[in-house]
């Protein structure tokens, strides 16, 4: 009855092989396991499958916006060969990173909005993921008197929110707000 | 340094097409060691990914790792 893609029963075993691997490889003390998601959130997430961690070294994997999970979620899709639009699919994470961070995109994306209608000036984000874009979209979908797009190319592609009667060429005010964008030690 | 070199050749090797062109060549200096990842012309884009995702994320992961090393690896992908 299922219509999901990716299953434990069929991917499962070559993530969690691959990732036991090079995590013995890198010295990290974490175990992956492979699991349907728990129907939670599915407003804004609805993976098939979640790679969740533990163990001493899970800080490690959350340090810098979760630079590292992310690593080794984009590293296990392209090892899986998945294609960009099933990225989604398959999600890792760790002490409920995901939840966490999708109620303080939930909760900037309101606040934000709040100020737009106040201001009636548009408001970039930092630069994110097309994910974290995706949610501060689906945040921002029933809030009258604002809308939301996305600009920049690549790497620096962010969520604009505007006072709905404005066009998109206004300039936007400088970047800021609660991503703190790309970090390198 | 024990292990780095077969960490980034296991990745390699997942990635590409032809696993049998990936070489990685370990060059020791004093305070970096530098990781030379070969891989066939065809494979390139695997390794480094778009907008050179893929060679982030195994950069990111060689800079946790030589933490617990305490040293410093850096990956140079050659054509």
């Amino acid at each position: 009855m299922s219509g999901k893609k990716y299953t434990v029963s069929h991917v499962g075993a070559q993530i969690t092989h691959f990732l036991t691997r090079i995590l013995k490889r890198a010295r990290l003390r974490v175990t992956p396991e492979v699991r349907e998601p728990e129907p939670r959130y599915t407003d804004f997430e609805n993976p098939d499958l979640v790679v969740n961690f533990t163990g001493p070294d899970v800080g490690l994997l959350l340090e810098n916006k979760a630079e590292l999970l992310l690593a080794l979620e984009h590293l296990t899709h392209e090892m899986l060969r998945m294609p960009p639009q099933d990225h989604a699919l398959v999600v890792f994470d760790a002490n409920d990173y995901r939840m966490l961070r999708i109620e303080e995109l939930r909760l900037s994306a309101l606040a934000a909005a709040e100020k737009v209608k106040a201001t009636h000036q548009p408001f970039r984000f930092n630069p994110m993921s097309s994910r974290e874009r995706r949610i501060l979209h689906l945040a921002l979908r029933n809030e009258p008197g604002v809308r939301s797009e996305s600009a920049g190319e690549g790497p620096n592609r962010g969520v604009v929110i505007y006072p709905a009667e404005m066009p998109s060429n206004a300039p936007p005010a400088p970047p800021r707000g609660p991503s703190a964008g790309r970090r390198r030690r | 340094m024990a292990g780095m070199k077969e960490l980034v050749e296991d990745i390699a090797k997942a990635l590409v097409d032809i696993p049998e062109q990936v070489s990685v060549r370990e060059v020791q200096g004093e305070q970096v060691t530098v990781l030379e990842l070969r891989v066939a012309p065809s494979d390139l884009g695997k390794v480094i990914g778009k907008q050179g995702r893929t060679a982030r994320s195994i950069r990111t992961l060689l800079g946790a790792a030589g933490m617990k090393l305490n040293r410093r690896f850096t990956l140079e992908i050659l054509e």
